[in-house]
C-alpha cells in the first residue's frame, strides 16, 4: 500500500526530467538543434538563480495557487493509474476521478494567467478557457467508449479488459482524441492556446525565475500523468510478457509521452476562433463516431 | 479514504515545495512590476469585464456536460443491456446532434 | 562555485533583444546560436540585447522593457559585428560569480499617483474612479463584433514587442482579445533588404504558429518540416486582393519570392480581428513594406 503511494513522487520525477529532456530533443526531429540529457537540469538551475518578480497588484493567493493546483492534479490523477494489479488510489470510478483533475487543470491555467493583471497573461487565460472546454467533451466520450468493453469505471478494471487484445487495437480513434486532450492538457504545440507567440508567451509572459520553473514543472507533471493514464487506457498498462508490470508501465508512459512532445513540436496552432468551430464541427462528431464503433465492438 | 489522504497530501507537498522555491519574494519596484507590453504602457489595470467571444458556445457546452453524468452509469450496463442501451444513448447523442447542427448555423461556434 | 550555479552557468542564456534601426536581421540570426535563448518576454530574459543604436524616440521604452528584466541582470550593446554569443555568456556567468546586477533606469514611483483613501486603498470615491494601485480600472465602450458593451483595454503596445516588427509602436483599444481600434504612434525602424527576406519572413510567420523549430530550420535556409503550416491559417485571412491572402504570402516566402511590396494601412488592417488573426495579418508583410507604408500614411497626415 504504502509502496504504491510511494511510486506516484518517484514516477512524477523521472517523467518531469524525461519529458524535459524529450522536450529538448525534439526540436532535432523538426530540424532545429536538440539538448543533451542534462540540459533540461542547466534551464531550470537557471531559473532557480533568478528573482520572481511581483507584478502590478497582483493577485497573490491565486498566483501561489495556480501552479500548486496544476502539479497536485498531476498527483491525483496519476495514482488512478494501476502500477501493477492495483493502482495507489483504487477506486470503483476511476476514470471519473481523472475527468475531474482533466476539468479543474482549466481552472489552474485560468488562474495563472488571470493572476498577474497583465494583458497578455489575461488574454492567454481566456483564450485556453475557451479551448480547452469544449476538449474536455471528446475527452469524456474516449474515456466512457474505453470503458464500455471492461463494464466498470475503473481503470484497472479497464487495464484488464485489454489482456487479450490492447485497446489501441479495438479503439484506435480513441487513442488519437485522447492524444488531442493530453496537448490541451499539457498546453502544448496545436493546442497551447495559453502561451501563443503572437502574446509573447501568453499566461506565462510575467513568469519569472523560481516561479516559472514551478508551472513549467507542473506542465511536465501532467505530461508524465496523462501518458500514464493514456497507456492504461490503450496500451494495456502494466500488462506484458516478462518483465514486471511496473517496468511496463513506465515503457508505455514514455512512449506516449515522445509521441505527444513530438506532436506539440511538429504541427502548427491555428486560431483560437477557427479552433473553436473545428473543435464542436469534427472533434465532437469524431468522438461520436468513436463511441458508437466502440460500442458495436463490445457488443459483437 | 485513500482518495482524500492523497488529495490532501498532494495539495501539502506541492504547497511546500511552492514555498521551498518562492517563499523569500522579494519586493519588485514599480517599473519593474509594471504589466509587459513589449515597452508599451496600460491606462487602465488589466483585470476587466473581459468580452469572452466564446460566450455562446459554453451554453452549449453544459448541455453536453450534463449529459456525460448519465453516460457514466450508462457505461457500466452497456454490455449487459446490449442493444438496448446502444439504441437508447443513439437516440439521445441523434437529438443532441440537431442541437449542434442548429446551433452551427446560428453561428454558436464563432469568435463572437 | 555551488552546483546549482555550474548548471546555470551552462545553460543557454535566454536573451532579450532590442532591436534598432537596420538590426533586425543579423539579430535573428544571432539567436540562432545554440548557447542563446530567444526570450518571448524580458520576464524570462536574462540579458537584454540593446542591437544597434536605438533612436531617441524609443529611449523611455527601452528603459521600460529593461527594469521589467529579473535580478540579476545584464545589458549588453552590440553593434552587429561578429557573434555576440561569447559576452552574453561571460556576462551571464559573471552574474552568477556576484557581479552587480543592473539597477533601474526609471524612478520606484506609481504610474500614477496613489494616495491610498477609500474603503480599498483605491483612491477615490465609491467604486469606480479612482486609480488603485496607481492605475484606474477599464471603463465599457462599443464593440464591433457583437456589439455587447464590455470593457475597453487600451495601451500602447511596442516598440520592443516581439509580435510587432522593431520600433512599430501601436496604440490598441481591446474588447476582450478582439482588437477595437489601433493607430501608429511611431512607424518600425527601418531595417533595409535583408531583413525582408522571404525566409527570414516566412520564419517570423512560423514561430506565431507555435513552430518554433521550423521556424529555426527556416530561418537557417532550409525548407520547414511540420505540420499542417499553410493549412493552419484559415483561408481568406488578410485577403489584400482575391487569392491574396496571408496562406498565399506564407506559400510565396517559402517558396523564395519575395513581397509584396506594399502593405495596407495598420489603422484599416487590423481593427475587427481577434488578435492572433491580426499578429498574422501583420507579419504577413515584410517590414520594409510596413515602414513604407508608415511612412505613407504619415505624409498623408
Amino acid at each position: 500500500m504504502i509502496w504504491l503511494l510511494l511510486t506516484v513522487p518517484v514516477t512524477l520525477a523521472v517523467g518531469v526530467w524525461l519529458a524535459a529532456t524529450f522536450d529538448r530533443l525534439a526540436p532535432a526531429l523538426w530540424g532545429a538543434r536538440a539538448g543533451g540529457p542534462v540540459a533540461a537540469l542547466r534551464d531550470g538551475a537557471l531559473l532557480l538563480r533568478r528573482q520572481t518578480v511581483r507584478t502590478e497588484a497582483p493577485d497573490d493567493l491565486n498566483r501561489r495557487l495556480a501552479p500548486v493546483v496544476y502539479l497536485a492534479l498531476a498527483a491525483i490523477g496519476l495514482s488512478v493509474v494501476p502500477v501493477t494489479h492495483a493502482a495507489p488510489i483504487e477506486s470503483p470510478v476511476g476514470i471519473v476521478i481523472w475527468g475531474s483533475c482533466e476539468a479543474l487543470t482549466i481552472i489552474a491555467v485560468f488562474l495563472h494567467g488571470w493572476s498577474p493583471n497583465a494583458p497578455f497573461p489575461l488574454i492567454g487565460a481566456y483564450r485556453y478557457a475557451a479551448i480547452a472546454l469544449p476538449v474536455m467533451l471528446p475527452s469524456m466520450f474516449v474515456l466512457i467508449a474505453a470503458a464500455l468493453p471492461a463494464e466498470s469505471l475503473s481503470v484497472t478494471a479497464i487495464v484488464e479488459s485489454q489482456r487479450e487484445v490492447w485497446n489501441v487495437v479495438r479503439q484506435p480513434l480513441g487513442l488519437a482524441l485522447f492524444l488531442l486532450v493530453g496537448l490541451t492538457l499539457t498546453q502544448r504545440g496545436p493546442f497551447d492556446f495559453a502561451d501563443g507567440a503572437d502574446i509573447a508567451g501568453g499566461t506565462s509572459a510575467e513568469d519569472s525565475g523560481a516561479g516559472r520553473a514551478l508551472w513549467q514543472l507542473a506542465r511536465l507533471a501532467m505530461l508524465t500523468a496523462f501518458s500514464a493514464m493514456a497507456a492504461a487506457l490503450f496500451l494495456g498498462g502494466p500488462l506484458g510478457p516478462g518483465l514486471p508490470g511496473p517496468v511496463w508501465l513506465w515503457l508505455k508512459t514514455a512512449a506516449i509521452m515522445a509521441l505527444t512532445v513530438l506532436l506539440g513540436h511538429g504541427i502548427a496552432r491555428t486560431t483560437p476562433g477557427r479552433m473553436l468551430t473545428l473543435l464542436w464541427i469534427v472533434a465532437l462528431p469524431v468522438s461520436f463516431l468513436h463511441l458508437a464503433v466502440s460500442g458495436g465492438l463490445a457488443l459483437w | 479514504m485513500t482518495l482524500v489522504a492523497v488529495c490532501v497530501g498532494a495539495v501539502g507537498l506541492a504547497l511546500a515545495l511552492s514555498f521551498a522555491l518562492t517563499g523569500r519574494d522579494s519586493r519588485s519596484t514599480w517599473p519593474q512590476a509594471a504589466p509587459y507590453l513589449g515597452g508599451g504602457e496600460a491606462q487602465t489595470h488589466a483585470w476587466q469585464r473581459f468580452h469572452f467571444r466564446a460566450y455562446t458556445m459554453t451554453l452549449v457546452f453544459i448541455a453536453f456536460e450534463m449529459e456525460m453524468m448519465f453516460m457514466y452509469p450508462w457505461a457500466v450496463v452497456f454490455v449487459h443491456e446490449g442493444l438496448k442501451a446502444m439504441a437508447e444513448m443513439g437516440m439521445f447523442l441523434a437529438i443532441l446532434s440537431i442541437g449542434i447542427l442548429y446551433g452551427w448555423r446560428e453561428g454558436v461556434f464563432r469568435w463572437q | 562555485m555551488s552546483l546549482l550555479d555550474r548548471l546555470a552557468g551552462r545553460a543557454p542564456v535566454p536573451v532579450f533583444a532590442c532591436i534598432g534601426p537596420g538590426m533586425q536581421a543579423v539579430t535573428e540570426h544571432a539567436l540562432l546560436s545554440p548557447r542563446l535563448r530567444r526570450a518571448a518576454s524580458p520576464r524570462e530574459a536574462a540579458v537584454l540585447l540593446r542591437a544597434g543604436a536605438i533612436p531617441e524616440r524609443a529611449a523611455a521604452a527601452f528603459g521600460r522593457v529593461h527594469d521589467q528584466l529579473p535580478h540579476p541582470r545584464a545589458v549588453l550593446r552590440w553593434d552587429g559585428q561578429g557573434d555576440p554569443a561569447d559576452v552574453i555568456t561571460d556576462a551571464w556567468v559573471d552574474l552568477l560569480n556576484g557581479a552587480d546586477s543592473d539597477t533601474d533606469r526609471r524612478s520606484d514611483e506609481p504610474p500614477n499617483p496613489w494616495e491610498g483613501k477609500g474603503d480599498h486603498g483605491q483612491g477615490g470615491e465609491g467604486m469606480m474612479g479612482g486609480v488603485p494601485y496607481g492605475r484606474p480600472m477599464a471603463m465599457t465602450g462599443d464593440d464591433i463584433r457583437d456589439g455587447l458593451q464590455l470593457d475597453a483595454y487600451t495601451a500602447t503596445v511596442g516598440p520592443f514587442a516581439p509580435m510587432l516588427p522593431p520600433g512599430l509602436t501601436l496604440e490598441i483599444t481591446l474588447q476582450g482579445d478582439v482588437i477595437i481600434s489601433t493607430s501608429v504612434t511611431a512607424p518600425p525602424f527601418p531595417q533595409g533588404d535583408e531583413a525582408s527576406a522571404p525566409h527570414l519572413c516566412a520564419a517570423r510567420l512560423l514561430r506565431l504558429l507555435g513552430l518554433n523549430a521550423a521556424a529555426a530550420r527556416v530561418a537557417r535556409g532550409s525548407s520547414p518540416r511540420a505540420l499542417w503550416t499553410r493549412g493552419a491559417i484559415p483561408a481568406g485571412l488578410g485577403e489584400a486582393a482575391k487569392g491574396e491572402d496571408v496562406r498565399a504570402r506564407l506559400s510565396a516566402w517559402l517558396a523564395g519570392q519575395a513581397g509584396p511590396y506594399q502593405a495596407p494601412r495598420i489603422g484599416s488592417m487590423l481593427p475587427g480581428l481577434e488578435w492572433h488573426e491580426a499578429m498574422l495579418v501583420l507579419n504577413s508583410y515584410a517590414p520594409d513594406a510596413l515602414h513604407r507604408a508608415c511612412a505613407e500614411e504619415e505624409e498623408a497626415a
